[in-house]
């Protein structure tokens, strides 16, 4: 399904400290435009709970999350 | 017509200094005691025993100040403490207080030395403000704070000082003022002929007015920190 | 400004006019010892950065508002009106400091500036003019607390992968269980942060010391705190309190993040369990020998830099000395240490601002420190510390390496 979707942009948020990888996230969607996709990959383990939290409060949409090996790419949309 | 001014000065404006000075701190203690308690504490570490000690050692002790500057540590307490000599000086001019002559002895015990300690002191703090940096975070209250008690302190000083050394002609004896500040003690006021009759009359008059203003400025002023620090210091170590 | 803004943002004031607030509002004398004991002073000497500078941005309008004197006679103290341009300047004094505290041991009277400055945070707050990010981010904590539920599969899932590390680690035949999630009964609550290394590193000693524990699905840190909202940095920090007390845990164990530790340990008031450090768990570890670290494994320089708020603030001073005088052969202190230590200008949630150049400059005092010492490794035993450090190492092209305490613990364990 991954490869179906248009990225827009791609981000490396690999070996982040907290609480950047959601910080540089939200400043990268708010340069987007509404309904562009953006990819977050991150090797945090919290990102899991924390984008998509992250994207209830904002008004975005996780649309895919993909494992791959230690990271995770996160497919967001935005929707506003 | 300045009979009259005189007068309020000597007497209904000490009254009015005195319960604006009791007044005003009492509302303050109740703001404050009415002011809710935050959760949890605030304290610094290491936390150091004897709070209650600790506490009021560090007021009176200032050991931040010796660490950091030792020359206005020795103004700090140079003033603080010759202003406590000043303060029990005063209550023994009030007959009144006769705990404090247990042992007799000569009112002002500091012979004119309390006075110039507090002058000194005192234009060490104003001149030390109209340097660099401290010139930058002073406010107009700190300048004329500091500039209302050297006025108090030098008519003081001088009214001291000439009548202990017969300086001047200056001819109001130190009982003159005891019978005054007696008669406001025990609300029969009364401005002794002593003082009245003097030519010097108006250096009293002045010294009482900026104590005056002193007091009234008191609840309301920076001045607060001599109560407060005890309160701030007991939450450095809770 | 509007009136009707302005009032909104009066009341605001009030709603922090606790106790100590109106003491610390009323007692500065403005003697000015305080004047250069700030980092950020220290690398941008402007009074701005001086703590008497910023604690009368926020006592000029107080004085205007609810003392006597700022009403009738405004000049006397300087009162000022809350404006605009206040507002810019309460953001300035509020968002550069880390809320470290050391001007508070400065202070004659013990004057607490960041607890000042919370006045300036709830009136940016009000004003719609608070950071960003730390709004953001404190929103999204708060709403991981609301709907814990719906994330907890995926979580589970990616910590399914971090037991298979710990178990290469430490020489275990499975991962099953290496970190265990929603353990009812367990004697420790472990709450980490986002990043991997801050769940490994712990789990790696947890499970060498044989300790009964769980993981938490919170982030210990406090985006509330950072942005100045009790009543969202309330509810982020109930999170863990809830969990705690819902799986029965005895203690509650927080990584290394300082603020993280200070809040529950000593901001919520009385709680039904124990509030730790991971610092002060390791050294319990192996003061008790259930750990052994290999003596003296670490040959190259090294030094500690005390995280504000484990130390100054929270009074763990020697647990993570004697850990580290085990581990290295040449541990050096900085001067000044402990209480007086320079704080690394990473605090109060400084980092997750775009303000990178602005935390050079106010790392210098923590530069100078560094190199003071000769040390080729520091240590920290806090996230943002940690993060902080190695902005100054890159900002000032430092030739050191910055580890995290528990890291070099779970590096080096016998």
């Amino acid at each position: 399904m991954a490869d179906d979707i248009k990225v827009d942009v791609t981000m490396d948020l690999k070996g982040l400290k907290c609480p950047l990888p959601v910080v540089k996230v939200s400043q990268q969607v708010k340069k987007m435009q509404v309904g562009q996709v953006l990819v977050a990959e991150t090797t945090d383990p919290g990102a899991h709970a924390d984008f998509p939290a992250w994207a209830k409060t904002s008004g975005n949409e996780i649309i895919n999350i993909v494992k791959e090996g230690d990271a995770s790419k996160f497919f967001i949309k935005k929707l506003k | 017509m300045w009979d009259k001014v005189y007068y309020f000065i000597m007497i209904p404006m000490v009254y009015l200094a005195v319960a604006t000075f009791v007044l005003g701190l009492l509302v303050k203690f109740i703001i404050v005691l009415s002011s809710p308690k935050p959760a949890g504490t605030y304290a610094v570490f290491p936390k150091r025993p004897l709070r209650f000690i600790g506490a009021v050692g560090e007021a009176f002790i200032v050991p931040v100040a010796f660490r950091k500057d030792k020359l206005f540590w020795l103004m700090i307490i140079a003033f603080h403490g010759a202003f406590l000599l000043l303060f029990l000086g005063h209550l023994e001019l009030i007959r009144e207080f006769i705990f404090l002559q247990i042992i007799p002895h000569k009112v002002f015990l500091g012979a004119g030395f309390v006075g110039i300690v507090l002058i000194v002191s005192v234009l060490y703090f104003l001149f030390r403000r109209f340097t660099s940096p401290w010139r930058e975070i002073s406010v107009p209250e700190d300048y004329l704070l500091l500039l209302l008690l050297f006025l108090t302190f030098i008519f003081g000083s001088h009214m001291s000082l000439a009548s202990r050394y017969g300086i001047a002609g200056f001819d109001i004896p130190l009982d003159a003022y005891r019978e005054y500040l007696s008669s406001l003690f025990t609300r029969n006021p009364a401005i002794s002929q002593g003082i009245i009759a003097s030519p010097h009359y108006v250096l009293v008059v002045l010294h009482v007015f900026f104590a005056n203003l002193f007091l009234m400025l008191f609840p309301f002023s920076k001045m607060v920190h001599s109560v407060f620090i005890f309160a701030a210091q007991l939450i450095k170590r809770k | 400004m509007d009136n009707e803004k302005r009032k909104a943002l009066i009341a605001k004031i009030k709603t922090r006019l606790s106790r100590p607030m109106r003491y610390y509002l009323d007692l500065c004398t403005r003697c000015g010892l305080c004047y250069d004991t700030c980092h950020v002073f220290y690398g941008i000497p402007r009074k701005e950065y001086s703590p008497v500078g910023r604690a009368e941005v926020v006592r000029r309008i107080y004085k205007k508002y609810f003392r006597p004197s700022g009403r009738i006679f405004p000049s006397w103290g300087d009162a000022k009106e809350i404006d605009d341009h206040a507002m810019d300047e309460l953001l300035d004094a509020a968002f550069s400091c880390t809320g470290c505290r050391r001007c508070m041991i400065h202070c004659p009277f013990g004057i607490d500036t960041p607890f000042l400055l919370s006045i300036a945070k709830v009136l940016l707050i009000e004003n719609g003019t608070a950071p960003e990010e730390l709004t953001m981010l404190a929103d999204g904590a708060v709403e991981k607390g609301e709907s814990i539920s719906e994330f907890k599969e995926g979580y589970r899932e990616v910590i399914r992968d971090l037991e298979k590390e710990v178990a290469k680690r430490i020489g275990a035949a499975s991962p099953d269980g290496l970190i265990p999630l929603e353990k009812k009964g367990a004697d420790i609550l472990f709450v980490g942060l986002a990043g991997a290394h801050s769940i490994v590193n712990p789990a790696i000693i947890f499970n060498k010391a044989g300790a009964s524990w769980t993981l938490s699905w919170f982030e210990a840190v406090n985006f509330g705190a950072f942005l100045g909202d009790p009543e969202k940095m309330q509810r982020i920090a109930d999170r863990v309190v809830k969990e705690a007390i819902a799986l029965g845990v005895k203690e509650v164990v927080i990584v290394e993040c300082g603020t993280a530790y200070r809040i529950p340990k000593f901001l919520l008031g009385p709680l039904p369990f124990k509030v730790s450090s991971i610092v002060e768990v390791i050294h319990r570890y192996l003061k008790e020998g259930k750990i052994k670290i290999k003596e003296k494994a670490v040959q190259e320089a090294l030094t500690y830099h005390d995280p504000c708020q484990l130390g100054r603030n929270a009074g763990v001073y020697e647990e993570p000395r004697e850990i580290l005088q085990s581990i290295c052969a040449d541990y050096r202190e900085m001067t000044p240490n402990r209480a007086f230590n320079w704080c690394c200008g990473g605090g109060g949630g400084l980092v997750a601002l775009d303000n990178e150049q602005f935390r050079i400059k106010s790392g210098r005092a923590k530069y100078d420190q560094i190199v003071a010492t000769g040390a080729k490794i520091v240590v920290s035993a806090c996230e943002n510390c940690i993060f902080q450090l190695d902005t100054i190492k890159s900002g000032y092209s430092m030739d050191i390496e910055v580890k995290s305490l528990t890291e070099l613990v779970a590096e080096n364990l016998a």
